[in-house]
Order: C-alpha cells, then sequence, then structure tokens
C-alpha cells in the first residue's frame, strides 16, 4: 500500500523522477532525478530556465509527457480527494482519465494555444462539466424536470423524435447557468454575452480567465500553472495573480506555479523550488530563499536581475546542453565556488536548515 | 547636448479591411501623433504595454513602415536642435523612397525581440552577419571576412561560429548574432526591438552589458523598446512611457521611476512584481481591459480607467508638457 | 588567418545534411527500395549507349529492327527480350527508354519549377493585384482536367515527343505556382525577411537569397513525386499516340506497338506478354521508384523544416 509515501499534509510528491528524450541528435536528459513535494493547500513556486526540466516535470505529473520522451524512473505520489494515494506513473489511462481535468489541472503560457478557435467560450468550459461532473448536473435537471413537462411539452415527449429534449434543454440551462457563475467567479465583465464569444474576440488576459475557468471548474486538488502569465502585460498579469490567488484561497487549491519570474515568485509563493539542467537544486520558505540563497546558481540568478540602485552581474557561459550534460554537479562549469569534487559526483537535495534544502557539495549533499 | 532622431507628430495608421471588396472599414491608430527627441549617445527608453504603439513607433522612425502624417528628422551625426525648424527640412526622411532611403540604412538598424525567427534559417553565421556590407557595397571577399570575424569578437563570438546555422546557437548566442548584423556597417542609431524578451532571465544579465559597451565602443545612440520596466531602468537614461498611440509621459529614468506622474505610469509601476518578498508594493490595480486602438476613447485616451478621472479628461485630450524640469506628462491633473 | 574549407569537407555544413538525410532514409525500408531504383534507372540511363549501343548513324532513340513481321518474337539469344510489332527489338527500347524518361520527367519537372516560381514567387512576395491577376492565370489553366488539356495542346502543336514536354509543362506549372505561392506567402511573413529589408536588401535579393532558399524542401518533395507523374501521364499520351513516332525508344510508344497483340491467340492469352509487360514492368518501377523516395524526402525533410 502506499499510504506511508505521503505525510499527513502532503498533497502530491515527486521522488527521483527520471525523464529522457529520444530525438535525433541523441538522448537528451531533460530531468534527472528530481525530487519535489507539495503540502496541502501551499503555493510552490518552481523556477527555472530554458532546460530547466520544469515544463517536462509539470506535465509529467499529469502523465503528458511531451513526445518523444519517457519516463525512465521514479514515482509521482498524489492524494486523491477520495483519500487514496496513487502514483500517477503506475495508472493506466482509465485512471488518469478520472484525474486529469477532475483533480489536476494545468494551465499554459499561451493561452490562444489552449483554446480551440472554432468553439465558443462556453462550450468549450461546458466540456469540462460536462466531462467531469455530469451527474452532479443530471440531479439539478431531475429536480427542475418535473416542473417543465407540462402542457405542448408533455405532448412533445411522448414522441420518439422528441424524447429527450426537454433533458438536453434543461441540461443546457443548467450547465450555461453553471458556467456564469463561473465566469463571474473569474470576474470576467458580461459572462452572459462572454459564453457565447469565440476565444479571438476575446484578449489576452481574459482568455487566459477563461483557461484558468476551465482548469477550475472541477475544483481540483492541484493546480499545475506553467508560466500562464509571462506573456501578458503587466497590468494585467497583477490582475491574474491576484484572481488565481483568492480563487486558490476559496478552493483551497494547491497550486504550483511555474515561472523564471523571481517577482512574481516572491510575490505569490509560499515555498520555492529551484531547479537547473533537470534537477532541482534548492529549495526553501520564499523569504529564505530570498533573505539566504545557498545554491551558487540560486544566487547568482538572484544577482542577474537588474534592480534600481544595485548592479547586476551575469552567469558566465550558457545553460548545459543536455545531450551531453556535464559530469557531476551540472551546474559546475559555470559555478565560482566550484571544487574538485564538484565535477565527479552529483551532491544530492539535502536538508540544511530547518525546511531548506540544497543540493551542493559546498553545504554537505555528501 | 543636441538629437540624433527628433520626431515631429509621427502618425502611423494601419487600415482595416473587411467585406468582399477588402473595403477599409477603419483604421488602427497604432501611432497617433508621437514626438520625441533622442539625444546623441544616450539611451532612451520606449515602455508600454500591448497595444500601445511602441513597436510600431520604433519601425516607423527608421522608415521600415512609411508614416501616414509628421516629420522624422535624422541626423547621423547629431546635430539636430529639440524643434527643428523648416531649415533642418534636409533631414526629414519621413518621405524618401528608393536609393536616397537605401542608403540611409547603413545609418540606423533595428535589433529583433526573437532571435530565433530574424536570423535567415538556411543561411550560416557568417553570410547573416556579412550581408549588410554587400547590400551597401562597403566591402567584399577577404576584407569582409575580416570585418565579420571582428564584429563577432566584439559581441562575444568567435570563428568557430561563423560556419554555422542558427539554430545551432543557444537564445542569447542568437541574439548576439543578431546585433553583430546590425552593427557591422556601423550605424549611428540603433532600435532595439525588446530584445531581451526572448531570452532567458539569467542571460538578460550579459546581454544589456553588451549593449552598454559596444554603445560606448562604437559611440551608438539606443532607442530601447521594452515591457519590461526592469530593464528599461537598468540602461536607459531617459524613458518615454506610451498609451494607446500616445506619448503620456517623458523623464529621465532615475526620476520617471522614483516620482511618476501619470496615473497610467503609476499603475504601471505599481504592477511590477518585486524579487523581494519582504516589500509589499501597494497595487494600482486598473479597472477593465486596455481599449482597441481602432477605437480609442474621446479626450484623454486614459478616462476609462483612471482612478482620478474629471470632466475634463472626457472631452478635451492633454497636451504633453513640461511640468517640472526635464519632466513631460499629458495629463488635466497638472 | 580563415581557413577556406572544400566544399566536398566534412566541414562543410551544406554536406552535412545531406548526410544527415541519407542516413536518416536508411531507417526507412521504403525510403531504401525507392532509392535504390531510382539510383538503377539512373545508372541506365546514363550507360544506354553502352548497355545497348546503337547499330546506325541516325537517332539513337529509334530501335533497331530485325525485320519488318508484324508479329513480335518471344526473348531470343538474339533479342534478349524479344521483339514488339515490326521487329524492333525490345531491349534496346526498354534501355534507351530510361533515357528518354528521364529526359522528359527532368525537363518537364524543371522547366514547370522555374515557370512556377517566377510566377508564385512574384504574387507571394507582392501580394495585392498582381497575386489577383497571377492566381486567376493558374486557376483558369487548372479548370481543365490534365491529361485532356495536355492531349488538346498536342493536337494543335503536332504530334512528336516535344510536343509531349511543351504540352506538359504548360499543364505542369500552375501546380508549382500554386505551392510556391503559399509559401512564399508564409515566408515573407517572417521576421527575418522584414530583418532583411531593414538591412536595405532589394526585392530581388530577398526573393531570391531569403525567401526561396526557405521554400526548396517542399518543392523537392514536390518535384520527386511529380517525375513519376509526368513519365506517366507522358507514356499515356505516346501510347494514344501523339507522341512519339513508331519504333522510338518510350516505353509508352513500346505498349502502344503491342496493342494488337495484348489479346494473344486463341488458347493463349499471354502468348505475346513480352511485347506489353516488360515495358510495363520498367514504366512502373520507374514511377514506383520515383513516388517511395518522394515519399520518404517528406517524412524527412517536413520535421527537418519544422525542427528549424
Amino acid at each position: 500500500m502506499l499510504t506511508m509515501t505521503l505525510a499527513e499534509n502532503e498533497q502530491l510528491k515527486v521522488e527521483d523522477l527520471i525523464v529522457r528524450f529520444y530525438t535525433y541528435e541523441g538522448i537528451v536528459k531533460a530531468v534527472e532525478k528530481a525530487n519535489l513535494n507539495l503540502r496541502k493547500g501551499e503555493t510552490l513556486g518552481v523556477v527555472g530556465e530554458t532546460g530547466s526540466g520544469k515544463s517536462v516535470t509539470a506535465l509529467t505529473i499529469m502523465a503528458l509527457t511531451p513526445t518523444p520522451g519517457k519516463v525512465e524512473g521514479g514515482h509521482i505520489y498524489f492524494r486523491r480527494s477520495t483519500g487514496e494515494i496513487v502514483d500517477v506513473l503506475t495508472l493506466k489511462e482509465e485512471g488518469l482519465l478520472k484525474i486529469r481535468g477532475k483533480e489536476i489541472s494545468m494551465i499554459f503560457q499561451e493561452p490562444n494555444a489552449a483554446l480551440d478557435p472554432l468553439y465558443t467560450v462556453g462550450d468549450q468550459i461546458a466540456e469540462a462539466i460536462l466531462t467531469h461532473r455530469l451527474p452532479e448536473m443530471l440531479e439539478k435537471v431531475g429536480r427542475l424536470e418535473g416542473e417543465e413537462t407540462k402542457g405542448l411539452w408533455a405532448f412533445l415527449e411522448k414522441l420518439p423524435v422528441f424524447k429527450g429534449s426537454i433533458k438536453k434543454r434543461l441540461l443546457n440551462e443548467v450547465v450555461r447557468q453553471e458556467i456564469v457563475e463561473l465566469l463571474k467567479l473569474m470576474e470576467i465583465p458580461d459572462p452572459e454575452r462572454v459564453v457565447d464569444a469565440y476565444p479571438h474576440e476575446l484578449s489576452g488576459g481574459m482568455q487566459q480567465r477563461i483557461v484558468i475557468a476551465i482548469a477550475l471548474a472541477c475544483s481540483p486538488t492541484l493546480l499545475l500553472a506553467d508560466e500562464p502569465t509571462t506573456n501578458l502585460d503587466v497590468t494585467v498579469q497583477a490582475q491574474i495573480l491576484d484572481l488565481i490567488m483568492r480563487l486558490k484561497r476559496k478552493f483551497g487549491t494547491s497550486v504550483i506555479y511555474i515561472t523564471h519570474d523571481m517577482g512574481v515568485i516572491a510575490e505569490i509563493s509560499d515555498r520555492v523550488a529551484v531547479m537547473y539542467a533537470g534537477r532541482v537544486v534548492e529549495v526553501a520558505p520564499t523569504m529564505e530563499i530570498f533573505k539566504n540563497p545557498l545554491h551558487p546558481y540560486t544566487r547568482a540568478l538572484l544577482e542577474s536581475i537588474p534592480r534600481p540602485g544595485l548592479s547586476f552581474k551575469a552567469i558566465p557561459g550558457t545553460v548545459p546542453n543536455l545531450v551531453n550534460p556535464p559530469s557531476g554537479c551540472r551546474f559546475h562549469p559555470r559555478c565560482s565556488y566550484a571544487m574538485e569534487r564538484c565535477s565527479r559526483e552529483t551532491p544530492e537535495l539535502r536538508e540544511i536548515s530547518k525546511e531548506h534544502l540544497v543540493a551542493c557539495f559546498l553545504h554537505g549533499g555528501a | 547636448m543636441k538629437s540624433v532622431i527628433v520626431t515631429d507628430n509621427l502618425r502611423k495608421y494601419f487600415p482595416i479591411r473587411g467585406g468582399l471588396f477588402s473595403t477599409r472599414k477603419g483604421e488602427v491608430k497604432a501611432v497617433d501623433g508621437v514626438s520625441l527627441a533622442i539625444k546623441k549617445g544616450e539611451t532612451f527608453g520606449l515602455v508600454g504595454e500591448s497595444g500601445c504603439g511602441k513597436t510600431t513607433a520604433g519601425k516607423t522612425v527608421i522608415r521600415l513602415l512609411k508614416p501616414d502624417s509628421g516629420r522624422i528628422f535624422f541626423d547621423p551625426e547629431g546635430g539636430l536642435s529639440d524643434n527643428p525648424s523648416d531649415d533642418f527640412k534636409q533631414f526629414d526622411i519621413a518621405r524618401l523612397k528608393g536609393r536616397r532611403l537605401k542608403s540611409l540604412r547603413r545609418h540606423m538598424q533595428i535589433v529583433y525581440q526573437n532571435p530565433s525567427t530574424s536570423l535567415n534559417p538556411r543561411m550560416l553565421v557568417k553570410d547573416i552577419v556579412a550581408e549588410p556590407l554587400f547590400v551597401h557595397k562597403i566591402c567584399r571577399g577577404k576584407e569582409a571576412e575580416k570585418r565579420v570575424l571582428d564584429m563577432l569578437e566584439r559581441v562575444g563570438l568567435s570563428e568557430e561560429h561563423l560556419r554555422r546555422y542558427p539554430h545551432e546557437f543557444s537564445g542569447g548566442q542568437k541574439q548576439r548574432i543578431a546585433i553583430a548584423r546590425a552593427l557591422i556597417t556601423h550605424p549611428k542609431f540603433v532600435v532595439l526591438d525588446e530584445p531581451t524578451s526572448s531570452v532567458d532571465v539569467s542571460v538578460r544579465a550579459s546581454l544589456l552589458q553588451l549593449f552598454k559597451e559596444l554603445q560606448k565602443n562604437m559611440g551608438l545612440t539606443y532607442l530601447f523598446i521594452s515591457h519590461d520596466l526592469s530593464m528599461v531602468e537598468a540602461i536607459c537614461e531617459r524613458v518615454a512611457v506610451m498609451y494607446l498611440g500616445k506619448v503620456v509621459e517623458v523623464a529621465e529614468a532615475e526620476e520617471l521611476f522614483e516620482k511618476p506622474l501619470h496615473p497610467y505610469t503609476q499603475a504601471l509601476f505599481s504592477a511590477i512584481p518585486i524579487p523581494d518578498p519582504k516589500t509589499k508594493r501597494k497595487r494600482i490595480i486598473l479597472k477593465g481591459e486596455p481599449p482597441s486602438p481602432a477605437n480609442p476613447p474621446t479626450g484623454c485616451r486614459f478616462h476609462p480607467r483612471c482612478p482620478h478621472v474629471m470632466d475634463i479628461c472626457r472631452s478635451e485630450e492633454p497636451k504633453l508638457e513640461e511640468v517640472k524640469p526635464k519632466h513631460l506628462v499629458a495629463c488635466h491633473l497638472y | 588567418m580563415m581557413s577556406k574549407t572544400k566544399f566536398w569537407s566534412a566541414e562543410n555544413p551544406r554536406i552535412k545534411e545531406l548526410v544527415f538525410v541519407l542516413k536518416k532514409m536508411r531507417s526507412s525500408p521504403l525510403s531504401i527500395v525507392g532509392l535504390s531504383i531510382v539510383v538503377f534507372f539512373t545508372i541506365l540511363a546514363i550507360l544506354a549507349p553502352v548497355l545497348a549501343p546503337p547499330q546506325t548513324d541516325r537517332d539513337p532513340y529509334i530501335m533497331p529492327r530485325t525485320g519488318y513481321s508484324p508479329t513480335p518474337k518471344p526473348p531470343s539469344s538474339e533479342n534478349i527480350f524479344g521483339t514488339t510489332e515490326g521487329q524492333y527489338d525490345l531491349y534496346y527500347g526498354v534501355i534507351w527508354g530510361a533515357r528518354a524518361a528521364y529526359r522528359i520527367g527532368l525537363l518537364v519537372v524543371a522547366v514547370s519549377a522555374i515557370i512556377g516560381i517566377v510566377v508564385g514567387g512574384l504574387a507571394g512576395y507582392y501580394k495585392g493585384v498582381i497575386d489577383e491577376v497571377l492566381m486567376r492565370l493558374t486557376d483558369i489553366i487548372l479548370a481543365f482536367p490534365g491529361l485532356i488539356l495536355a492531349m488538346a495542346f498536342v493536337v494543335a502543336f503536332g504530334r512528336g515527343l516535344d510536343s509531349i514536354t511543351l504540352a506538359l509543362i504548360l499543364v505542369w506549372w500552375p501546380s508549382y505556382a500554386r505551392l510556391i505561392r503559399g509559401e512564399f506567402l508564409r515566408v515573407t511573413a517572417e521576421d527575418f525577411v522584414e530583418a532583411a529589408k531593414a538591412v536595405g536588401c532589394s526585392d530581388l535579393r530577398i526573393m531570391l537569397r531569403h525567401v526561396l532558399p526557405n521554400t526548396i524542401f517542399p518543392m523537392i518533395i514536390m518535384a520527386s513525386l511529380d517525375i513519376g507523374s509526368v513519365t506517366l501521364t507522358a507514356a499515356a499520351l505516346s501510347f494514344l499516340g501523339l507522341g512519339a513516332p513508331a519504333g522510338y525508344s518510350d516505353w509508352g510508344q513500346i505498349i502502344s506497338l503491342s496493342r494488337n497483340w495484348i489479346t494473344g491467340v486463341p488458347g493463349n492469352p499471354f502468348a505475346y506478354w513480352h511485347a506489353y509487360i516488360i515495358p510495363g514492368i520498367f514504366l512502373f518501377l520507374f514511377v514506383i521508384g520515383w513516388n517511395l523516395l518522394g515519399d520518404a524526402l517528406r517524412d524527412i525533410l517536413d520535421p527537418m523544416i519544422r525542427r528549424r
């Protein structure tokens, strides 16, 4: 039984995850023994740049690793709303269908790529609702049905052509109402009109709200957000971040928020995980990570952000080629504190002080 | 200090076509009366959100687009005064065409946002960087090769990179190739259109350092367009803020970021997430969405979303005026 | 001091690409089959004068005859593949037929492509009125069924291999124009084309140096698939009697010669099988070889386009 793998307050644990991509240029070792854990109701910020493996990890949590990627090791333990703990990587398709969209939802960077341009926004939200909350909707229909079956409709209902049409009509109404409520929750103005709008008729910020609406339509326990505000204007980003935080408090969702923007991290995460070249190199509460970054990469990252009055320093070198990553610690070629050991051995993620984990030989990690 | 570029009431509209024979249904007033002066040797920042017209303004200034009205004075030697009178007519490039326009191109260049799409994927690096030399008949053959290598080294690349295709490089390196291409003819004025947005966070700093270094060594004047205010603050001396096709505020960088006057600028700056969990910024959350540039509001374009809106704002458009030394705002509050 | 890399050295990036394509072909058995067939026919066409030396001073494409009897003779020691009606040597015919097939196929595809590039390129680059006019012209030709239109042209020009070539070119170029126009529209919207304008490149330079090389791959795929189609259509026209004169080494024409003998003799319907099956096999293999090669190229080049 998997009951012992997750602590009482843990929602998700990624353990020693290995994901490799088989391309014609070679085997890309995208994620190499990554470890993450998420507590119930918290927002975990995941920081990383190109090649860090953060997006691949997020997709793998939903067992949606893009081809030609293959999961080659590790576990992803998830506590379902029923209380049951499952290893996502061992589930078959039918088990996954119960989880995706319902218990784990994901929102992406490009809202207009996530929305189908041929269907109205209402149709797309309805799809999420009907897929996962059909019994609940039918129950509402059942309650209304009695009243409706009167007069002309009662007669038509008996004919084979119209049979069930009342039910369908009522279902549409019930779902539509639900959608409008959801849009109001997303603070979308004029929701009645928006329900029938097509994605291209809405602005980027609105589209992203719709995507969030779809993701939250079934009150998931875990929300994966992969840079959802990176492409939005600063003022719109502020609105969306605000919205996500309020919704999170309302629904009690746990959130994994992926971004490269340290400012966003500072604002919304409770804890932060820093990823570099496929590994998690540091995890700590937000305050701690900014006050006392331990891993040289985290430090260099913070120093490279131009800030008013402060000088900024670039990190020398480039992100490594993951087909032929550096031996040992993957950051050692660019690290100003690199020791001889760093090129030979790979440091493990180790808890140095309360809640603060680092994978670096400067701080234990032996 | 004299200017390299002075624009006077620059306008660029894009027609909206629709219907059976693509009739003109309306216009997107992307740039609607922009007057700026960019001084020699400075880095002038142009900020705003999507749809404000900053990229269109940048491309129009270097005549990649043809303005619908207004004048653009360009003097590579930087001898223009702030308000060029008709004496400077010969410097007006707004209506230039053909060969005369082409000969100007070696003096003004642009670096695009996304180096993955701004470099021809089927051309070798050496050909990409050498092309301006051929086009402007500056030199060929061995001489050109020498200059290309020299330029690549200046941007931090080396000889081994010459015979490769762009896709073999990282984002930061590709952008350096794009910079080399832009600077190989030693232009005096360069438009940098969001040059760090498509690049990793840790690499942005090195690109900014490169820009500064090249500016010093080659005597360049930059127009730095960005929506990333922290980038702008780091390297710009003066900054202009645009909203819906108009300039709403211009000031020196330090002054602007410390004491923004226009309500939009204030809201914009307050929305930037600070990488410091201790400071909780008081956020001014704007109402509603940015309106469409095809149908701008009457009077002051910001009035539907402005927290300090007054009656006059709805009917009369505020003019850009100097309300503090070297600090211009277009707002009825002042 | 920079060294000049030789064209054929392993360092040249374009050679590296070619090697990559060839290597990728190894992974699919059908592509190897296609490539082998194409190579086989290429060698056949090149070595035609060696494998089947011309016997007279006249046009080498005319098959030598060993008599004048109308009945085809089966393969023998004298005529390896036998003879067809009029005692033309089939062996000679099918080998020189490979050359003829290449002549027509390559010529039609090459010229159609060039016309298509000019028309489609101008339309896709300049858009607007030029695009409308050129595309309507293209549409007019595409409105007619290809074979019928080709036949009409040939009848107007007079029969002969050159007429077929010309007719096929006129029928084939519109599809290239369409393809190239679409590709030009796509590529001119890319940033690097605007960047080239910013550098100061002339329109012509942009079209040839920047846009065209980025449209090459779909063209290569279309061309290789087309060589088979063109050859088949040319053979059909020859079979109908509109092409080469009797006795010419053209597969379609050779099959045409066997028209009276397809039914064989009563009691043995395949008595004269060699007269039509042998040239038929050659034609079939040629077309399928090029089709397989074209498919393989499409599978390889398409991800390469996307990879960029």
